[in-house]
């Protein structure tokens, strides 16, 4: 899209940037899937990588920051290379959180494959799923500077959202019922609570996405546009 | 009085733009140096011009107070300038007098070899001012307008060449705004200067924003990023792309502009 930069360093620095950018993000949907992955067959050890490596994304976080501070005192970017930077560096931060959520899931699991009761653990699996397109796409949208794909994940992550109170409401109801079973079901519960917000923090680097490409902030659009009744008499 | 514009040189805010300039068009000789450019400079803001070497910015300033009129075989070809109104290309305008309103600060710093005292006092003397009291007090607040007044009071009899590089364009600017004028031109003002009097020009322009409207020709992106409302961007005499400068720098509308600014260039 863009044509290089006269002074290369700054190409060299920028795709170093979304070098690093990519290879967290990739680190991350590992970790994620592992995790999911660990829960459903019950693969502790799986569970245990997952843990282990999030300190590799923590490190890549770190890394991020390094590089875009970088960036930012020796080529004082402008323009769509500012916007790369900055961006790269809020992606980061969600991207460690998601990673976050990932431990907190094989933790669960974990816990959960501890127990000798089996448990129903594929009920979450359409939420992974819903929540593992989201961050698909949203990687996308950020990689292309793809707004129209990174507006429109708000939309699905309301699906989410609505398929996530589903699942509560059928786990909160089992609970009673559940007698030793109570403490894992529990767990599932907070895995699928971690799976909504993997949703939200993908949202939010699709937001990130629509200014990397266009310059335009819509976070918070929805608190700004008065509701339809609002000025109705 | 301003004498071009028969009016105070803190003039009420009447007009929306300090000088509009509309579908100019200028030539050296043959070579048309810029092309139908049309924009308004407002009042009280820094306005900056930016663009490659040849692109027309330096040309476009000069135009303003007619400082092209010097170089034998230049002319516009089309279009007109107005400052405060007036059309600059008015048979009945006075240039001299244009010039002293619409004051001019070049790149390279340019003190007469006299005092300190004496170049600040230079344009009001031409003006016909022979009050020594008032001299001796624009002479005093031009100086002090100038960040200058702490450095020099002690030696404003000494010569001005004695002075460093970035107090020397601190006399120059003094010199410009002594006669009050309504706009100061600034042709790349801090290319030669240490980033330290470089600070000092930016933030001297910052605060005199409030009385002057300047228009500033640079070829330091973050210096037009830092000091200007307002941004420019030229090439090959064509204006491309006029806006706030934040918008600029953060969301360009034109392609060829983001390729300059962020160095893509060629």
């Amino acid at each position: 899209m863009n044509q290089p930069h006269i002074f290369h360093e700054i190409d060299n620095s920028m795709t170093g940037l979304k070098d690093t950018i990519l290879l967290m993000a990739s680190l991350a949907r590992q970790n994620l899937e592992r995790a999911i992955q660990s829960l459903l067959t019950r693969d502790i050890d799986l569970a245990r990588m997952v843990i282990g490596d999030d300190s590799e994304v923590d490190d890549l976080e770190v890394k991020i920051d390094q590089q875009g501070m970088d960036i930012l005192v020796r080529f004082h970017p402008v323009a769509s290379d500012l916007r790369l930077v900055i961006t790269a560096m809020k992606a980061a931060h969600n991207l460690e959180r998601i990673s976050d959520h990932a431990v907190n899931i094989a933790k669960r699991a974990k816990k959960i494959c501890n127990t000798s009761e089996p448990l129903e653990t594929a009920i979450i699996e359409p939420l992974y799923t819903m929540a593992e397109k989201l961050l698909r796409d949203a990687l996308m949208a950020f990689t292309d500077a793809n707004a129209e794909l990174g507006s429109s994940l708000k939309a699905r992550d309301k699906e989410l959202d609505a398929a996530h109170k589903e699942v509560a409401a059928l786990l909160g109801s089992r609970l009673e019922s559940s007698g030793d079973r109570a403490e894992s079901l529990l767990h599932l519960i907070l895995v699928a609570r971690s799976l909504e917000r993997i949703g939200d923090l993908a949202v939010n680097i699709g937001e990130d996405s629509v200014f990397l490409g266009e310059a335009r902030n819509i976070r918070h659009e929805q608190r700004k546009i008065p509701a339809p009744d609002a000025h109705s008499e | 009085m301003h004498e071009l514009l028969d009016k105070p040189a803190i003039a009420p805010d009447t007009t929306a733009a300090a000088v509009e300039i509309r579908d100019l068009s200028f030539s050296y000789g043959s070579a048309r140096a810029l092309k139908d450019i049309t924009l308004d400079i407002q009042k009280n803001e820094v306005t900056a011009f930016i663009g490659p070497s040849g692109c027309g910015k330096s040309t476009l300033l000069r135009c303003i107070n007619r400082m092209n009129d010097e170089i034998i075989g230049t002319r516009v070809t089309q279009g007109e300038i107005l400052v405060e109104g007036i059309n600059i290309h008015h048979p009945s305008v006075d240039v001299v007098k244009l010039r002293r309103d619409v004051g001019m600060v070049f790149q390279k710093s340019n003190p007469f070899p006299s005092s300190i005292y004496e170049n600040v006092a230079f344009g009001l003397r031409m003006r016909g001012e022979r009050n020594k009291a008032s001299i001796d007090q624009t002479v005093e607040e031009s100086l002090k307008s100038a960040a200058l007044w702490d450095e020099v009071k002690d030696r404003l009899h000494e010569s001005a060449l004695g002075l460093s590089g970035g107090q020397q364009q601190r006399l120059c600017i003094a010199r410009t705004i002594a006669v009050k004028p309504l706009v100061v031109l600034m042709d790349e003002p801090c290319s030669a200067l240490d980033p330290i009097a470089t600070a000092k020009v930016e933030q001297l322009i910052w605060n005199l924003k409030q009385e002057y409207t300047f228009v500033i020709v640079t070829h330091n992106m973050q210096q037009a990023a830092r000091v200007s409302d307002s941004t420019a961007f030229f090439f090959m005499g064509e204006l491309v792309e006029f806006s706030e400068t934040r918008r600029i720098f953060s969301n360009p509308r034109v392609r060829k502009t983001e390729e300059y600014i962020t160095g893509r260039f060629g």
